[in-house]
């Protein structure tokens, strides 16, 4: 799905505007609030992939960003205080398409 | 290639720059032409054990050592250990703080992943202070085709 209709469908505000070399598309999802969670089950994913992936989660804080960082995700999509809830956010990229992580890692 | 040692210090609670180590690591290793897999294994042992440091003890070193072969990054910290190793090496098994859990820490999952990704783990603990070790092999594998 494309970075631009996933912004619209979460009314979503980007914060890196100026990043001409980051992916403009993502495949797939994870969710979690704990970050060993994501660090526990992504760990498998190959990097080309990884790098289409975006971690959902309610953690704003720079330890959500080391956590993309280290698992080669280029996007976070950050759900905290906000509507839709991480729940709804969750569901409207699955119905667009978003892939979970299982099934992508299954296709491998 | 020389074998390279590079030392940092970790600060109790410093959950701001939790992540520095794995990060600084991660970059270095890259620049040497090994694998993004391969970087992403390390550094996701060096940074569960980086937190475990800032979040569970009263702060510590970490020595970072890559030679041709293998690199090695031992985590010291002076305490107040682990009272069961069996049970902190259990998935689930958390005694974080709130702290801890309200920066997305305290899954439990930590220690048993540092143990899947690494190739060799020691962890020795007392009330004085908890040593982890770890080692990565490298080999040619390991780097970007
Ligand atoms: N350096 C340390 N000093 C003291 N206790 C530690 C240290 N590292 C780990 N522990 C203990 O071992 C437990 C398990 O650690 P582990 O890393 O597996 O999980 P966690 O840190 O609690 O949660 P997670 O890593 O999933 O965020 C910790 O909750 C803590 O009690
Ligand atoms: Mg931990």
């Amino acid at each position: 799905m494309e970075l631009q209709k996933v912004l619209e469908l979460l009314d979503a505000k980007q914060f890196n505007l100026e990043c001409p070399r980051c992916v403009k598309e993502i495949n797939y999802a994870f969710v979690c609030d704990l970050m060993s969670d994501a660090l526990m089950m992504l760990k498998k994913m190959p990097s080309h992939i990884g790098a289409h992936g975006a971690l959902v989660t309610g953690l704003v804080t720079n330890q959500a960003l080391r956590t993309a960082e280290i698992l080669d995700l280029e996007t976070i999509i950050f759900v905290r205080g906000k509507t839709p809830t991480m729940y709804r956010a969750s569901g409207l990229l699955f119905q667009e398409g978003v892939k979970s992580y299982e099934s992508v890692l299954e296709e491998e | 290639m020389e074998s390279t040692i590079t030392t940092y210090n970790i600060e109790r609670n410093d959950i701001g720059n939790a992540g520095t180590v794995a990060s600084l690591t991660k970059r270095a290793l890259k620049r040497q032409g090994l694998s993004r897999e391969f970087v992403k294994t390390v550094t996701i042992g060096v940074y569960e054990a980086e937190i475990n440091v800032v979040i569970h003890s009263y702060g510590g070193e970490v020595t970072v050592e890559k030679a041709d072969d293998y690199i090695e990054i031992i985590f010291k910290d002076v305490g107040p250990g682990i009272e069961s190793i069996e049970n902190a090496m259990t998935e689930g098994w958390s005694t974080a703080s709130k702290y801890a859990i309200e920066n997305g820490f305290g899954a439990g999952m930590g220690l048993p992943n540092i143990k899947a990704v690494s190739d060799e783990m020691d962890l020795h603990s007392s009330k004085e202070g908890t040593t982890l070790r770890i080692r990565f092999y490298i080999t040619e594998d390991c780097y970007e085709r």
